[in-house]
Parts: structure tokens; C-alpha cells; sequence
């Protein structure tokens, strides 16, 4: 992992068009800005890792056709 | 085209039901067709379907529409993440979330954060974490299912 030493006001550039700026530093939490095109999703890893182990489990299950259809439609 | 599929064997499946998924699925990358799979008597609407991955039989994902069981879904989405999908409107527009279901049949759940959005016009769909706070990734849904059942005795 590259690692950067950045102080407040400073930023990062990735790529052409994403943009990181230290805000603000308050004991072990760092506010960060981000600019990058509203093309690109950004997310807080926390949250896209649900999503992506939601998916897992939701693509894992075993309900077979009749036990879905049996909870949802009978 | 014949396709295997994780429930429903092989089948014939015409070209133009395929899926694009340019960005693919999160957590299941490297796989970008799809197609969306249900099993019903003719004239019924389905209200469970699979999202049905062309490449991989084994993977397929019960999905649904969020409208069954959150009648208010209104997710807020930032309208460049949809660009790539072609031009939206009310008429192509499909929606549906992914329907987890664990042993336990009373903690089934659907992710409302991170529906399927797919341009019916164009075929193509993508997976959007929506701006919402208040949409969980898991959404407990038996208690919706009960009732929707209970009103369609009713009826």
C-alpha cells in the first residue's frame, strides 16, 4: 500500500479527475473531501462490504424455487 | 440461445432477454449478462424472480420488486451513476432488489440500498448503493409478506 503523509488543506490527486483533500484532523478521526465525477460511486468501505456480502449470501442461498414461491406466493 | 441455469435447467432463451451489466454485480465481479428468470401460471404477476447470470449457472440472485413489500421505495440516486444505462424514463425503468432468505424463513430480507436498476429499452443494468440513510442493506420483510398474503385471501 502506498502511504502519504498529507497535512490539513493538502490533498492527493488520483488519476486525472479524483481529488482527496484533507478537512480536518480531530483526534483519530480525519474528515476527508472528496472530488471525483459524480460518475464515479464512492463508498464507505463498511457499508459496500454489506452490500457485497449481501449478494454473496443472497446468491448462496438453497431456498429452492419451491420455497421461495411457497413463502411468497401461496 | 440454450442456457443453464441454477433452478430451472436448461432453457432457450432469446437474445434480446440478455442483461448487460457493464460494471457487474458487487462482491460478484467478472461476470456482466444476466437475465431475469420467474416461474408462474400465465396471467399471474410474479413477485419473486431471479436475476439469472448467463456466464455462471450456479449464480442466480432472488430478486424482486421493492414496491411489494415498501410500498413508499423511493431511493434517491445520483443521475450520472445512471448515464452509462442509456436514456431513463418512467417506461424503461426496472427496479428490483435482491431477496436474501436464511434458514430461518422469518428473518428474509431484501436490500433496499443496493437495488438492480436495469434500462429495459437498452438492456443494460447496473447495482447502485442509494443516497438513502434509511435504507438498510437488510430490510426484514416477513412481517410485509404475511400481510400482503393475508389481503390476497381477502380478495
Amino acid at each position: 500500500m502506498l502511504a502519504l503523509s498529507r497535512k490539513i488543506g493538502e490533498s492527493i490527486i488520483i488519476g486525472n479527475d479524483i481529488e482527496l483533500t484533507i478537512l480536518e484532523v480531530k483526534g483519530d478521526q480525519v474528515k476527508i473531501g472528496i472530488n471525483a465525477p459524480k460518475s464515479i460511486p464512492v463508498y464507505r468501505k463498511e457499508i459496500y462490504l454489506q452490500i457485497t456480502d449481501s449478494n454473496k449470501e443472497a446468491a448462496s442461498s438453497e431456498a429452492t424455487v419451491d420455497i421461495l414461491m411457497n413463502l411468497f406466493q401461496k | 440461445m440454450l442456457i443453464r441455469t441454477k433452478h430451472f435447467g436448461e432453457i432457450d432463451l432469446e437474445e434480446n432477454k440478455i442483461i448487460e451489466f457493464p460494471q457487474g454485480i458487487m462482491g460478484l465481479e467478472g461476470y456482466n449478462k444476466y437475465t431475469i428468470l420467474y416461474d408462474i401460471e400465465e396471467g399471474e404477476k410474479p413477485t419473486i424472480s431471479w436475476l439469472q447470470c448467463i456466464e455462471e449457472p450456479g449464480l442466480a440472485i432472488p430478486v424482486m420488486n421493492p414496491l411489494i413489500v415498501k410500498s413508499d421505495y423511493n431511493p434517491t440516486i445520483e443521475d450520472a451513476l445512471l448515464t452509462p444505462l442509456g436514456e431513463m424514463s418512467n417506461e424503461n425503468v426496472l427496479v428490483f432488489v435482491s431477496v436474501t432468505v436464511p434458514e430461518d424463513m422469518t428473518k428474509v430480507t431484501v436490500n433496499l440500498k443496493a437495488p438492480f436498476i436495469i434500462n429495459s429499452d437498452t438492456r443494460k443494468g447496473c447495482q447502485i448503493m442509494v443516497e438513502n440513510n434509511d435504507y438498510p442493506v437488510k430490510y426484514n420483510i416477513y412481517e410485509a409478506i404475511r400481510k400482503m398474503k393475508e389481503a390476497r385471501k381477502e380478495d
